[in-house]
């Protein structure tokens, strides 16, 4: 793909080649913080260092002076690069107010990034916090007791989605929610899980089982007919204990009673009257006919006469489905 | 000879605006859009519209929704293997049993690797029963497949319907229809009357673009393998380099059949109800197959008792007419349309059939030449029947 990169990212990348002054290319001895993210496995990989000015006293007020990177990537990634030590230097941060550096930053910095280059600057972000607990470390700082989250659970054993990026569940459900991924390309973008072999984007517990469960599925969270209560389908498993008393024939019966002594003398009254085409489960299958067919408020009809006269009179998980 | 071309649900003539579109990028343009230069930004970009221009088409705001596949028949085994590979937990699928051989036959190799298939039946008019179909969705149904619009008979079917009960009685069944027959020559909105279709295909040639494209909807987080694999085109969905020129030109094709959906659904549907009327008063025993269903505007099958179909293809082709024909003859397996079969049409009328389908290329003169030309064929293969009675002039049967 030929990147619609910007000017910006473009200029920052051949500044950064080019070792023009200011730029950031290169790795403090002994730093303060030390944050490594990516490998040559996925194909980019950055080493973050920085140094604070410590504060005598306290360590929370140590204030980040310089920042370098040495970064193994695309022309996006090194300009990410760039970009997290320019904002890093600016305005005397300290490491954790450097935390508020988000990846979105970085692609503002950069006056945008193709889509499917976002992951450069997630793993500038992920670098930078690399560094920070590392520095937290050194310096004797319970993160934790300030409020930041150290993303322990994904340091343990968390479950491998994406084995060729070696991304773990609780890790890339994160990142779904902080990110806001709402499909597979863009988790893809964002943070390259499943952009290799693709194996884990429908496999049970993939990408897209992580989207739904962080998500839904988009729809009103409908039973699956092989959840329903009851079933007249008789190939199917036998289903949970809050199955009714009642077969589906004697089911069907009720349903037919109900109909008959409560919603056709309503609907007749006006001139139309109700079908049961099918029952299935819960679900009852009713065309209106006559006056009613066709009529504006067949829907509200339906809904509200037939559906809550059933679920009174007959059983309270009826689902009424207008054919 | 002017050739009239009366056979536009088999291809269609490739629109002159079309081919003016494509024309940059099978001469000068013809850089690899995965490619890292400058110039092939350009086919990227000119890729990127031509997506963006297909999904605004069916009222769609996201353009990744849209696969573009090499023809609706892979669109069609994409769609079906891949929702079946990605779902090994259901194994039930619903079809018809008129479906175009794309699906039907699809379904039956599903048959083969281990899946329960439904083939609902249509009545006489080629209308589906919806009472049948609700009692044939179960808990462990994967798939509804259904065409939109028939190719022979260009009956429509209820799919609006079909998806909103599918969906009703359980999201996780997932709905494909077939719709190389309808895109072009009906409007579809996937965000609007058929939200709950999961999955579309057609291809270009049906609607004036070339032979070689078409394309595959699919509704986001609708669990489906890939079909081809090995590259990372398509969000690694349909892997092959992008057959960019016929993109564009499928493109192209769909923004100038949105500009003339007026034209076929008046100027196209009059040459259709004038050729068949005409024909209905001229030529004694003969049935107009799915009339009583809702049907494309642009198609005509008409069954001519006691005649073998083929040989009036072949008294129109001497003539100059295009047109094609569900009887066995024509067919090249020997066996007379599933469809009209499956419509419990008698097998003497099937092999009678003849089907015209018309597009915006069609005029009036067309359609008089088929009035003056059409009803003496039938009769001249009549006179040589033996299952027709000349004393009564009528069907004598076999």
């Amino acid at each position: 793909m030929a990147w619609e990169y910007s000017e910006k990212t473009k200029q920052l990348f051949m500044d950064a080649v080019h070792g023009k002054p200011g730029t950031h290319l290169g790795e403090i001895e002994n730093p303060d913080g030390f944050g490594e993210h990516g490998s040559l496995a996925c194909g980019d990989a950055i080493r973050f260092t920085f140094r604070v000015r410590r504060h005598p006293t306290d360590p929370t007020q140590d204030v980040i002076t310089e920042a370098r990177y040495l970064t193994f990537g695309c022309t996006s990634a090194i300009a990410a690069s760039e970009a997290l030590c320019t904002l890093i230097e600016q305005g005397g941060r300290t490491p954790i107010e450097a935390l508020k550096i988000t990846n979105q930053d970085i692609v503002n910095y950069l006056e945008g990034l193709p889509r499917q280059k976002i992951h450069c600057s997630v793993m500038g972000a992920e670098a930078l916090e690399a560094a920070v607990f590392n520095w937290a470390q050194k310096r004797g700082v319970d993160l934790q007791s300030l409020g930041v989250d150290l993303h322990t659970d994904e340091r343990a054993e968390g479950r491998i989605v994406c084995k060729c990026f070696s991304l773990s569940e609780p890790y890339i459900l994160r990142k779904i929610r902080e990110l806001n991924l709402h499909t597979i390309p863009e988790i893809t973008n964002a943070i390259k899980a499943g952009g290799a072999c693709m194996t884990c984007h429908h496999v049970p517990g993939g990408l897209q089982d992580l989207l739904d469960k962080t998500w839904g599925t988009g729809k009103p969270q409908l039973k699956v007919l092989s959840q329903l209560p009851i079933l007249n389908d008789v190939s199917a498993k036998p289903v949970d204990e809050e199955q009714p008393s009642l077969s589906t024939y004697q089911f069907g019966k009720k349903i037919e009673k109900a109909v008959d002594q409560y919603v056709r003398p309503m609907l007749r009254k006006d001139g139309g009257d109700v079908e049961i085409v099918d029952i299935k489960g819960t679900l009852v299958y009713c065309r209106l006919v006559g006056a009613c067919q066709g009529c504006a408020h067949a829907g509200q009809t339906l809904r509200i006469l037939v559906e809550q006269t059933l679920k009174e009179m007959v059983d309270e998980r009826v689902r009424v489905i207008g054919v | 000879m002017n050739v009239i071309y009366a056979d536009n649900n088999a291809t269609t003539p490739i629109a002159p605006e079309v081919v003016e579109a494509i024309r940059p990028f099978l001469t000068t343009e013809y850089f690899n859009p995965s490619s890292m230069y400058e110039p092939a930004r350009r086919t990227a970009d000119a890729l990127a519209q031509a997506r963006a221009e297909v999904a605004r088409h069916f009222g769609l705001a996201d353009p990744s929704a849209i696969i573009f596949t090499g023809c609706a028949t892979e669109s069609t085994n994409a769609a079906i293997f891949g929702v079946v590979r990605a779902n090994p937990n259901r194994r039930h699928v619903i079809t018809t049993a008129v479906e175009h051989p794309a699906v039907l036959g699809v379904c039956k190799e599903l048959e083969r690797e281990g899946c329960e298939v439904t083939f609902l039946g249509v009545d006489r008019d080629g209308n589906l029963d919806v009472g049948e179909f609700i009692r044939t969705l179960r808990s462990d149904t994967l798939l509804v497949t259904v065409m939109h619009a028939n190719n022979e008979t260009g009956v429509i079917f209820p799919i609006e319907q079909l998806a909103r009960l599918t969906k009703e009685t359980d999201p996780a069944i997932i709905f494909h229809t077939d719709a190389t027959q309808s895109v072009g020559k009906i409007p579809i909105d996937l965000r609007g009357e058929l939200q709950n279709v999961d999955m579309l295909s057609f291809s270009g040639h049906k609607l004036h673009a070339p032979k070689g494209v078409g394309a595959l909807y699919v509704k986001r987080g609708t669990r489906c393998r890939p079909f081809l694999i090995g590259g990372h085109q398509e969000e690694g969905r349909r892997a092959g380099t992008e057959n960019v020129p016929y993109i564009v030109g499928l493109a192209k094709a769909l923004q100038l059949a949105a500009e003339g959906f007026l034209d076929e659904n008046t100027r196209v549907l009059g040459l259709r109800d004038r050729l068949e009327k005409a024909i209905g008063e001229r030529i004694p025993h003969i049935e107009i197959n799915g009339r009583g269903a809702p049907r494309l505007p642009n198609t005509l099958n008409v069954s001519c008792h006691g005649v073998e179909g083929e040989s009036l293809l072949t008294q129109m082709d001497a003539y100059g007419i295009c047109a094609s024909s569900g009887s066995a003859c024509t067919s090249g397996s020997l066996e007379p349309s599933h469809v009209l079969r499956a419509m419990n049409i008698p097998d003497a009328a099937v092999q009678g059939s003849v089907r015209f389908s018309f597009s915006r290329y069609n005029t009036d003169a067309d359609v008089d030449r088929i009035i003056e030309a059409f009803p003496e064929m039938v009769a001249n293969v009549r006179r040589l029947s033996p299952y027709w009675d000349q004393a009564k002039n009528a069907p004598r049967l076999g």
